[in-house]
């Protein structure tokens, strides 16, 4: 099966984005997943077509203003770097897509 | 002897091949599979030369943006971006490899005080830590220093800031997400200070910018590249029109000059974009590999990280934060020349990303009021400390370019005031 695809997401692509991508690379390895993860700014987020993406809350009603493939799953963060948060949102994700 | 004399001549030189390398042994040091390795250091490689690239076309449109702006004002117009003065910095000024080591060594030092102290602060925004050893490398070479101790001294300065930003702002931070969990490592920490400051005495913590009903219109600033086109098309087409089409002539040719105003304002972004794409693939190996070391080596570490992950603690203080340091950095833009100092025009990330943070620290000290009003002052504080940088930046010969991150401003000052004068005594 091909790898899950995971973007993390934030302004610039450069910070917050990549801090929230290391909480989820620990939360990946705890369950021993292989999938991929990488970050990137929001206007090339849509356009990079990963299976599941994830960033802050405050982005919401940006990504709601796009047109995203219904297979495109965005989950939203309160605290980005929060593995606890993140295991709650994301695991329920994984299973969907039979990941996990 | 020989074999060593190539390597510090011919490769230590290659601020490329330095930063590689040294993703290289972080790599080799987690005890990562030999593809993972090699993976790696092309990456960071890569990277490098990809800010090179973005440098090249920023340096580009500042050029031509500083010669119609001289010519439709008959002033300097000075753009802040750190973005271009690192980029100017590594390649026109070639001081690249200094750059590269003086960001290990302030990791180093980071890692130093935080094992030793009771401030256990790992300062992981990788971008930021960028800015602060370019700062530290270019003022370090004003003043003097060369070498092996221009490298040392920025790792001690800079790794002090590394440790000491987290620090001072923390109290603020906790309040914010109610946690110990997470501290800001962000350069422009004193400014947020300032703002508290400010907020305290002329706010009222009884109201929140949370209450407040904001147009949705503005939201769309959260999009980095797209609010700086929103700004730097109308300041190059204004630029040009009063500029003329004469002025514009040597550059744009036979084609109409709006025109290439238009397409050279896009242009400033396109190279901010590739820079910091080119950042991001620079700093994706070496930062993970120090948040691995310090785990170990430091028990209990707090990460300090960017700006951002408060964002969604305070969302609309954000943009309050944004709109009134803007404000404020167009009063200082035509106030500041009035006293002699440079015109600095707004910068449009620093106002949002410092600006958005600002924001949340005036908000939870001093409320709605607290945050519009010490947002103002904000805006003023971080174009009036760099303004006092602009003549060493011109003199050092960088483009129209000076920088709004006040902690590393606040760094090149201190080089500027105690560090050249005690070279001096010296020389």
């Amino acid at each position: 099966m091909k790898k899950l695809q995971l973007l993390m997401v934030c302004g610039a692509g450069l910070g917050s984005s990549f801090a929230c991508q290391m909480s989820v690379e620990d939360v990946v390895q705890q369950f021993d997943l292989d999938v991929s993860l990488d970050h990137t700014d929001i206007s090339s987020a849509v356009a990079m077509r990963p299976d599941i993406i994830i960033t802050a809350e405050n982005f919401k009603t940006q990504f709601e203003k796009y047109q995203i493939e219904e297979k495109i799953k965005i989950i939203y963060l309160k605290n980005i770097i929060s593995k606890k948060e993140i295991a709650e949102k994301l695991l329920p994700v994984l299973k969907e897509k039979g990941a996990l | 002897m020989q074999a060593v004399n190539f390597i510090i001549q011919n490769i230590l030189t290659e601020a490329s091949i330095t930063i590689a390398l040294i993703a290289m042994v972080g790599l080799l040091l987690q005890k990562k599979t030999i593809g993972q390795v090699i993976n790696g250091t092309l990456k960071t490689l890569l990277g490098f030369q990809v800010v090179a690239a973005g440098s090249t076309i920023i340096v580009q449109a500042l050029t031509y943006f500083g010669t119609i702006f001289t010519e439709g004002f008959n002033m300097n117009g000075i753009i802040p971006s750190i973005e271009a003065i690192n980029g100017q910095a590594m390649n026109e000024i070639g001081l690249g490899s200094e750059i590269a080591l003086t960001f290990l060594a302030i990791f180093i030092v980071n890692l130093l005080i935080a094992r030793f102290t009771k401030w256990k602060y790992i300062f992981l925004t990788g971008q930021a830590n960028l800015w602060m050893a370019t700062m530290c490398s270019v003022f370090g070479y004003f003043a003097g220093l060369r070498g092996v101790t221009l490298v040392i001294v920025g790792g001690i300065v800079g790794g002090v800031f590394a440790v000491g930003m987290p620090a001072i702002a923390q109290p603020i931070v906790r309040k914010i997400t109610n946690s110990n969990d997470i501290a800001l490592g962000h350069f422009c920490t004193i400014g947020y200070m300032f703002t508290a400051g400010i907020a305290k005495i002329t706010g009222d913590i009884t109201t929140s910018t949370e209450e407040l009903n904001l147009p949705k219109s503005l939201e769309f600033l959260q999009d980095t590249y797209l609010s700086l086109m929103v700004v730097m098309v109308p300041l190059y087409l204004i630029t040009a029109f009063f500029a003329g089409p004469e002025c514009s002539y040597q550059f744009a040719g036979d084609s109409h000059y709006l025109m290439y105003a238009f397409l050279q304002s896009i242009q400033f972004v396109v190279g901010v974009y590739v820079l910091l794409s080119g950042v991001r693939l620079l700093l994706g190996e070496i930062v993970p590999a120090f948040r691995g070391i310090a785990t170990k080596i430091v028990p209990n570490a707090i990460p300090a990280l960017d700006c951002p992950v408060l964002f969604p603690y305070a969302p609309n203080a954000v943009i309050v934060g944004f709109v009134s340091t803007t404000i404020g950095t167009v009063i200082a833009m035509f106030v500041l020349p009035m006293f002699g100092l440079a015109m600095i025009l707004p910068g449009i990330l620093t106002n949002f990303f410092a600006g958005g943070t600002a924001g949340i620290f005036g908000n939870a000290v001093g409320g709605r009021r607290g945050a519009i009003i010490s947002g103002i002052a904000h805006g003023f504080f971080i174009t009036l400390l760099p303004a006092l940088l602009v003549t060493i930046f011109n003199t050092l010969g960088f483009v129209n370019a000076t920088a709004t991150d006040v902690d590393t401003v606040v760094a090149a000052l201190f080089y500027t005031w105690f560090i050249t004068p005690i070279m001096n005594l010296f020389s």
